[in-house]
């Protein structure tokens, strides 16, 4: 084993890849882009704070204590639509997709109940609301729950069924913290398979690694030293990500050495995967194509973004033959659940793939043109 | 007879087939040290895979192919960093500079105290070292390519077609690199489809045509031996002349408009044209008598026009 050559070689990869700035953008600045959008949303979800638009068509003291209670609980903030108004024009005109309507005769109907026992007395709220939205069933039930809240308190007796949430996880954990391994698997995953497919196709076509035949580096040399450039790449993009969520989300994750240990596998496996595509599928474009008919797949079923188990059962088994969901499972192990148990077992699966699918990578990659 | 210990290449009833196409068909010569060896033939007659042979890219079907006395096949890596190769329609890394990438080359030959100012000198690229190579021009790739495949000090070059699709200057600038190569002693295995440039190149000449070789020897031997002719061009004001010169049991063909060109045996026959022509009192506006050159010889020999007139940049087989 020339390591001279090798050496040269990763420094090479390196260099191009410093001096060609869409690869830096890719490789580097996109996970980290995608971590803050997501990181963005998900923060919002996990503590969910939002304006209430109220139209209060009653204007009592009654009402105008209902709307100080939803304020109470600390996550609305009421901001008054005129009475005058017509609720769900003023919906569409500002685009929102929750207005809540007091009705007039809201404080007489409260006054009835309360003050004469009246049980047949009542009041409607209603919802305006967009249906197509996705975050506004959250804000109902929110609403809903402040509501029931006030009900149990106006019946006087105590609740009788109540519940209590006991995390499994050691400690509470935000959704940004399940989402950061996914990514990073996802990212590595990205360069891993793309590196390979590109830098061989593009370099093969250009007559480069017939260049390279006739000099003394050999195959597994060179195979050598760009995996040891795709795990630079890995950690680099690692360090990265991980940098940006702990300044901006201030995440709690567990950084171990099981963290190096699964990216050189996922690396072996996806550059394995990429020398499998790039002996099959001669030319650059039809290569980068095969590629993304694996990534996307996988980046979408492989619970990267999402857990696997909101998906259809077919899909979740399917799932679980892709090599991905091993790697975003482990990860989340290891960062975020500190099982090490699980850990290994998850590790030990992508360790077999890795092997499995880079020793048929190597062997499927030609070097001198033998035919 | 040569002693082989003088042979850089000896090249042994060689075969190439790709299932049933025959590429190469029991090609057998032999290369001297020291020599530079031009090797001939229009597209896809075999040169390059010929040459892959030889540099162990390509394995071969048949026969046997020695390189500095060792076999291709079972010898490249004691073969490699004794050789060094332009291959065809040559690339590198687009972003290394000229100076970086003749470092990596040398790095992979393990050169210790690589003169890389020296090769760039050679090959006059002292103004680029900075440049990437994606920012080169074509007849500076090539010159680069050169200065790469000389990285190792090998004993013998193998040039593919250095000279494709570079402008007449640049051709001219990698011919300057190339004699530069021939007076240092080194022995050159020179692709190439321009004659012009193995007849002023080349030691040894060598056509092959549809997978065969079909001639070898010195560019004056095979011109000596094959065109046994004089070329004569005249530039005529009718066209009386063609029809004079058929009748004198000439063959002319007409270049252009006003252009004849007939072969003569001889300067006697030319005279015989000359004086049967002012006989009839057909003007002549000029003439031009030479010898036949290797384009020429090429042309005879494997039947084709001149390839360089639909010069194909594709990979040849």
């Amino acid at each position: 084993m020339n390591l001279r050559a090798v050496g040269a070689t990763l420094v090479v990869n390196i260099l191009s890849f410093c001096r060609e700035k869409t690869a830096m953008f890719f490789t580097l600045a996109f996970p980290i882009i995608l971590i803050l959008v997501f990181g963005s949303i998900f923060k919002d979800q996990d503590a969910l704070h939002y304006t209430l638009h109220v139209q209060d068509l009653d204007s009592t003291e009654l009402s105008a204590q209902l709307i100080k209670n939803l304020e109470q609980t600390g996550r609305i903030t009421v901001a008054t639509v005129d009475a005058a108004g017509d609720a769900s024009q003023y919906a569409k005109d500002h685009k929102l997709n929750l207005v809540l309507v007091i009705p007039k005769n809201y404080e007489r109907s409260l006054e009835e109940r309360m003050g004469s026992d009246d049980l047949a007395a009542f009041s409607t709220l209603t919802y305006i609301y967009d249906p197509s939205s996705t975050s506004v069933d959250s804000k109902m039930q929110l609403l809903s729950a402040v509501f029931a809240e006030i009900n149990q308190r106006m019946s006087g007796t105590p609740t009788f069924i109540r519940t209590e949430a006991t995390s499994i996880l050691a400690k509470k954990y935000r959704f940004i913290e399940f989402f950061i391994p996914g990514t990073i698997a996802m990212a590595v995953m990205t360069a891993s398979l793309f590196g390979t497919v590109n830098l061989n196709t593009e370099l093969r076509q250009k007559g480069v690694i017939r260049k390279l035949a006739t000099t003394p580096i050999t195959r597994s040399e060179w195979i050598l030293s760009n995996i040891l450039y795709q795990f630079i790449l890995a950690i680099l993009s690692t360090i990265a990500m991980l940098a940006v969520s702990y300044a901006v989300f201030d995440v709690s994750l567990q950084l171990n050495a099981w963290l190096p240990v699964i990216l050189v596998f996922e690396v072996f496996t996806f550059a394995g995967i990429g020398m499998i595509l790039t002996r099959f599928v001669k030319e650059a474009q039809s290569a980068a194509a095969a590629a993304n008919a694996i990534m996307f797949p996988m980046m979408f079923l492989s619970g990267s973004f999402f857990p696997i188990e909101m998906m259809p059962g077919f899909l979740q088994t399917f799932a679980r033959l892709l090599p991905l969901y091993y790697m975003n499972e482990a990860l989340r192990s290891a960062m975020v659940f500190v099982d090490h148990g699980a850990t290994l077992g998850y590790t030990a699966v992508i360790a077999g793939v890795a092997a499995g699918v880079f020793i048929v990578g190597i062997r499927v990659t030609r070097w001198e043109e033998n035919a | 007879m040569t002693n082989p210990a003088e042979h850089a290449i000896t090249v042994d009833r060689l075969t190439k087939r790709y299932g049933s196409l025959v590429a190469v068909n029991d090609v057998s010569f032999t290369v001297s040290k020291g020599e530079v060896f031009s090797f001939l033939g229009p597209n896809g007659a075999g040169k390059t895979t010929t040459v892959e042979i030889i540099e162990t890219i390509r394995k071969p079907t048949s026969g046997t192919v020695s390189v500095l006395g060792m076999d291709v096949t079972k010898n490249k890596f004691a073969i490699v960093p004794r050789i060094g190769v332009l291959p065809q329609a040559f690339n590198s890394f687009d972003r290394l500079t000229v100076r970086e990438t003749l470092q990596y080359y040398s790095r992979l030959f393990s050169c210790r105290n690589p003169d890389i100012d020296g090769l760039i000198a050679l090959v006059n690229l002292k103004d680029k070292t900075r440049d990437y190579y994606k920012n080169l021009s074509g007849g500076l790739r090539q010159r680069l390519g050169i200065a790469i495949a000389l990285v190792n000090n090998p004993e013998i070059v193998f040039l593919d077609e250095p000279t494709t699709g570079l402008d007449p200057r640049a051709r001219r600038e990698v011919w300057e690199v190339l004699q530069g190569l021939k007076q240092q002693g080194k022995t050159v295995f020179l692709t190439t489809h321009y004659m012009e440039e193995a007849e002023l190149l080349a030691d040894t000449v060598a056509i092959i045509s549809k997978g065969r070789l079909i001639a070898m020897g010195s560019p004056s031997a095979l011109i000596e031996s094959n065109a046994k002719y004089l070329a004569l061009t005249l530039q005529i004001a009718d066209d009386t002349v063609f029809g004079a010169l058929s009748e004198m049991g000439y063959e002319p063909t007409r270049d252009h408009p006003n252009t004849l060109k007939v072969r003569v045996k001889d300067a006697n026959d030319v005279q015989t044209i000359l004086r049967a022509l002012k006989d009839k009192g057909t003007p002549l506006l000029d003439l031009d008598v030479r010898k036949p050159n290797l384009e020429e010889v090429f042309l005879k020999l494997t039947g084709e026009a001149h390839p360089e007139s639909h010069a194909v940049e594709g990979r040849a087989t």
